[in-house]
């Protein structure tokens, strides 16, 4: 006796229903309708009746029917939301649910559920009705040679009955199964286990990165091309040899009729020709006709279809043309078709290049990360990783996404994002990147952001937007290129009017052969690739050099600076106080390192910027610091404590006048320090003036070099911070800048970036993105200094992710770079159809009796569009001044 | 001159005018997108050989999704870029790409694909 796995039906198998095998195994049904039950979803009955798969995870208990699973919900712990009582209360409506807990704080909805009643897929239906959405990934696995739609509709049940699964669907045209699941309770391997259960072989899905895909296409396009190109070619051989006889030893010697003969035969073998290696050009120029627009194809659909309709009458009815003209064009089909179909396979394959750099910032990602979870470590795709899970990252390993060290320390290289050479170190608390190198030193982090949110995939993302905008040099180009097609098409027929009326005889010869020509030297296509190619590789360029440019727009804008304004806080300089002058009275009294030694000591509860800046002094020349006691602050004046028995008082001259303290000479010295833009502090140890401690916040070491290449470049460089003017121009000298704009109020930077602008220059601005956001937006370019990860500073045209100043430097230089390049393309294009135009058209046949070969046309037609895109290409070699290893 | 070199003088000429009449004078036909349920102008967007409709006319303040099917393989049409917009998606063989924006302010935008090959045109009112 056997049991129905859906009712529970004791049967004799030999007298059951109907038997199904499912997974290796045979089940047997009482009635019709068991049996139905079973056919809409298998594995819902096998897990009844088997050891479920991962019952650890679901909590799963096969003597019962009721299942637990926990769903992550999206935005469920943000404070103030109400889902937690929504969620329960949809939940609880339901048939089949028993119970219903909301954790919010962890963002958890667990729920107990009879797997008979009610699904999976439903339950996460009503939670997305009550505006909430179930966190988990998404994936998608390769199915291969899946043809059948009902085995489609068995792997989805399959797939929706798996533990940890959310949804499945299954796309027939690509092969591919897209999967909703929660990676806690399930792991690709099940998933792929449950597809080939039903006897299908699974592989990875297609890349989804555009960049991959796109090359994938590009190849098989690349590979179409060149079959029509190969067999347009070889079909040229023996019809050029048909169309030049008197060139040719033994065809010379045919006879007329021989000949007629073999043109019949070159008419039948370029129809193909025409037809299947220039289809695309015939498809092109219909679809585009219908749109009442002409394009290139447009041009050579006209120009060969010409050619090979003039031929096959001449060769077919010779009688109706004047004498001598009855001679065929076959070879001009042929090879202007084979040459423009291998120049449009050059040309793909020249484009693919240009995405290289894109290419490059995506191979940076790594593949896999090492999470744990419940205390064990896994080794998952990088996709699969959730925010908040914790990632141990080994020395010499990639970091895969974006969080917050939670424990241990390195030294992380991220020049790959921030072109900073020098590793950067970090400690708890601090964040790193997705896709820099960890170094030296063992760590795990808590994860902040995945997928989509990461810094490298939002550069990657911003990269790729502005590749394919628009500078506003293309405009005139696209203008033109609106009229351009039928503009040529009017030259051909003006062209064939005047031969055919003007022309030396046979003229209906020589005015065909001359409209062909302008119809095929004519290029739109170098026209409207001349902008597009050079921005692609000059943004990805910038990209690679760590300075991310918005949009074309912000490019060809960034060429015309003239002026330069830099904030100065956190822009020129570093942003932060430093421990700058160590200054003692009597050495005999007090060491300079004691006397740091105690200030620290004094500041290491005070968590003002310039207590830190001490603090952090000490720290860099390995004192030990020691604890004050009877701490006192001050409020504008400074702090007392007592350390190891001598009470150190540290502040501003009103703060050693209220303690009585003789400064001696001090005050003269702490005004030259004042000069310099420092903030010199007193320090009184015991009633006794013990010295001056200063701090300032220090120019980035690289401000000066950069500023002194802007103002080679012929830039004129200003400073504005709301600073007053005796530090603002102590730093001015310090780094050279010619023009300083003080004491300016933070809302009146915009103010006076306008004011600048009315001198009549192109005005950049340099600031930090967060404070100077209306400045950067008046400003003609506005750059703003990111620090690693933020890319998407809104408000600025390019964003520097490396905070030094030689980032406007290069952006700079790629701008002007990529500018030249596009003139050139555009000269170049422009000049080509100038010229080549007019000599299809024969104006050099009066003076010099040369006309242009429609052959000839069809060659220099093919290559100008792959030199546009080659010269675009040149740019790849650019380097900027400032080298980023 | 010949009556051959007159007829073709004078089908030159009248050969130029159509062209000119064709390609530049004549209305080309329109397509208004109107708005669904959801406040949405919605509309499907074939690009093979050119953008089918290609001139599109829209609502301003309502949200416009396009949803364009490449169905060729020619490397021109694989960007569809909206220069006014600063939008732009790539458009892989056979698969329906969506573009979103809301179009605030009335006016005539072009759309094309990067080497302006294919063109459209959003009329926004």
């Amino acid at each position: 006796m056997v049991k129905d796995p859906v009712c529970g039906m004791e049967i004799d198998p030999n007298v059951a229903f109907e038997s199904r095998e499912h997974m290796e195994h045979k089940y047997f049904f009482c009635s019709e309708s068991c049996l139905q039950k079973f056919d809409n979803n298998p594995h819902q009955y096998v897990l009844m009746t088997e050891d479920p798969i991962g019952s650890a995870t679901t909590g799963f208990n096969p003597n019962t029917r009721v299942l637990q699973i926990e769903l992550p919900i999206l935005e469920l712990a943000k404070e103030g939301q109400p889902g937690g009582e929504l969620i329960k209360k949809a939940l609880k409506k339901l048939n089949g649910i028993d119970r219903v807990i909301v954790n919010s704080t962890s963002g958890i909805v667990v729920v107990d559920f009879d797997n008979q009643v009610i699904q999976i897929q439903e339950i996460v239906g009503v939670i997305k009705k009550t505006g909430y959405l179930v966190g988990g990934s998404k994936t998608r696995i390769g199915i291969e040679n899946i043809r059948c739609t009902s085995c489609v509709g068995f792997i989805e049940t399959e797939l929706k009955a798996t533990p940890g699964v959310l949804d499945a669907s299954v796309n027939i045209a690509t092969q591919e199964a897209t999967i909703d699941y929660l990676p806690e309770q399930t792991t690709l391997h099940r998933l792929n286990s449950a597809i080939e259960d039903w006897g299908y072989k699974t592989r990875p899905a297609l890349s989804e990165e555009s960049v991959d895909q796109q090359q994938a296409a590009h190849e098989k396009e690349y590979k179409r091309l060149m079959n029509r190109f190969w067999f347009a070619a070889i079909i040229s051989i023996p019809v050029l040899i048909t169309a030049y006889p008197k060139f040719i030893p033994l065809v010379r010697d045919w006879s007329m009729t021989t000949l007629r003969v073999s043109w019949f035969f070159a008419a039948l073998l370029t129809l193909p020709v025409l037809l299947w290696s220039g289809g695309d050009f015939f498809n092109g120029a219909w679809a585009a006709l219908k749109h009442r627009a002409a394009n290139m194809n447009t041009l050579i659909a006209l120009g060969t279809g010409a050619a090979w309709l003039y031929s096959t009458v001449a060769i077919g009815f010779p009688g109706i043309f004047p004498e001598g003209t009855s001679e065929p064009f076959y070879d001009v089909v042929a090879v202007v078709i084979a040459l423009v179909v291998l120049g449009q396979a050059l040309e793909l394959r020249a484009k693919g290049r240009t995405s290289e750099a894109i290419k490059k910032l995506m191979g940076l990602q790594a593949k896999t990360a090492r999470v744990i979870r419940n205390g064990v470590e896994i080794d998952i795709p990088v996709e699969e990783v959730l925010v908040g899970d914790t990632v141990q990252v080994r020395p010499g390993e990639k970091i895969p996404v974006d969080g917050v060290i939670l424990e241990g320390s390195s030294a992380v290289d991220e020049s790959m994002l921030t072109g900073e050479s020098l590793p950067s170190s970090k400690k708890v608390g601090d964040d790193v990147i997705g896709a820099t190198l960890n170094k030296t030193g063992a760590f795990k982090f808590r994860t902040t952001k995945v997928g989509k949110d990461t810094a490298l995939a939002q550069i990657v993302k911003m990269v790729q937007d502005a590749q394919n905008s628009k500078a506003p040099i293309a405009r005139l180009a696209d203008t033109i290129s609106g009229y351009f097609v039928p503009i040529v098409m009017i030259l051909a027929v003006v062209t064939f009017v005047i031969w055919f009326d003007f022309g030396p005889k046979p003229q209906l010869i020589y005015g065909l052969v001359t409209a062909v020509s302008v119809l095929i030297i004519a290029c739109p296509c170098a026209l409207g690739l001349a902008t597009p190619m050079s921005l692609m590789v000059g943004i990805g360029k910038g990209a690679e050099n760590g300075i991310l440019i918005r949009s074309g727009e912000a490019l060809q804008t960034a060429q015309g600076i003239k002026t330069v304004v830099l904030d100065k806080t956190g822009t020129i300089t570093k942003g932060k106080p430093e421990l700058t002058d160590l200054l003692v009275v009597d050495k005999q009294q007090v060491t300079r390192d004691e006397m740091l030694r105690l200030a620290a000591s004094v500041e290491s509860i005070s968590e003002h910027p310039l207590a830190e800046a001490i603090v952090e002094g000490a720290r860099n020349k390995g004192l030990s610091i020691g604890k004050p006691e009877a701490f006192e602050a001050v409020p504008g004046h400074g702090v007392i404590a007592t350390v190891e028995g001598q009470r150190v008082v540290l502040g501003n001259l009103k703060m050693m006048k209220r303690e009585n303290v003789d400064l001696v000479d001090l005050e003269v010295k702490s005004e030259a320090l004042a000069n310099d833009g420092k903030t010199p502090m007193f320090i009184a140890l015991n009633g006794k003036a013990a010295g001056i401690i200063a701090v300032a916040d220090t120019v980035k070491e690289d401000s000066k070099e950069a500023i002194a290449v802007l103002h080679k470049m012929g830039i004129e460089v200003v400073m504005i911070t709301g600073d007053n003017r005796r530090t603002a121009e102590a730093i001015a000298r310090q780094v050279g800048v010619d023009r300083v704009l003080a004491e300016v109020l933070p809302e009146d930077k915009a103010l006076n970036v306008h004011l600048l602008q009315a001198e009549g220059k192109k005005v950049a601005m340099v600031g930090d993105g967060i404070n100077d956001a209306p400045a950067l937006a008046q400003a003609d370019v506005g750059l703003a200094i990111g620090t690693g990860t933020d890319v998407a500073i809104e408000a600025s045209d390019i964003t520097l992710i490396k905070g030094s100043l030689k980032g406007v430097v290069t952006a700079i230089e790629v701008s002007r770079a990529t500018m030249r390049n596009i003139k050139q393309n555009l000269v170049g294009a422009f000049i080509y159809n100038i010229l080549g135009v007019p000599i299809a058209m024969g104006v050099l046949f009066p003076f010099f009796g040369v006309l242009l070969s429609p052959l000839l046309a069809g060659a220099a037609m093919a290559f100008s569009s792959v030199t546009v895109v080659g010269n675009a290409n040149r740019l790849r070699a650019f380097h900027p001044k400032f080298r980023s290893r | 001159m010949t009556t051959p070199q007159i007829i073709v003088m004078i089908g030159g000429i009248l050969l130029i005018l159509f062209i000119a009449w064709f390609f530049w004078l004549s209305p080309k036909e329109q397509t208004r997108i109107s708005t669904n349920n959801n406040g949405t102008q919605e509309v499907a967007i074939t690009v093979k050989g050119g953008y089918t409709p290609d001139i599109i006319v829209v609502k301003a303040g309502q949200p416009l999704r396009m949803r364009f099917t490449r169905q060729e393989s020619s490397s021109c049409s694989e960007t569809v870029t909206f220069p006014d917009f600063n939008k732009s998606a790539k458009l892989p063989e056979g698969q329906e790409v969506i573009v979103e924006f809301t179009p605030d302010k009335p006016g005539e935008y072009g759309f094309q694909c990067l080497m302006g090959m294919l063109r459209g045109k959003l009329i926004v009112e």
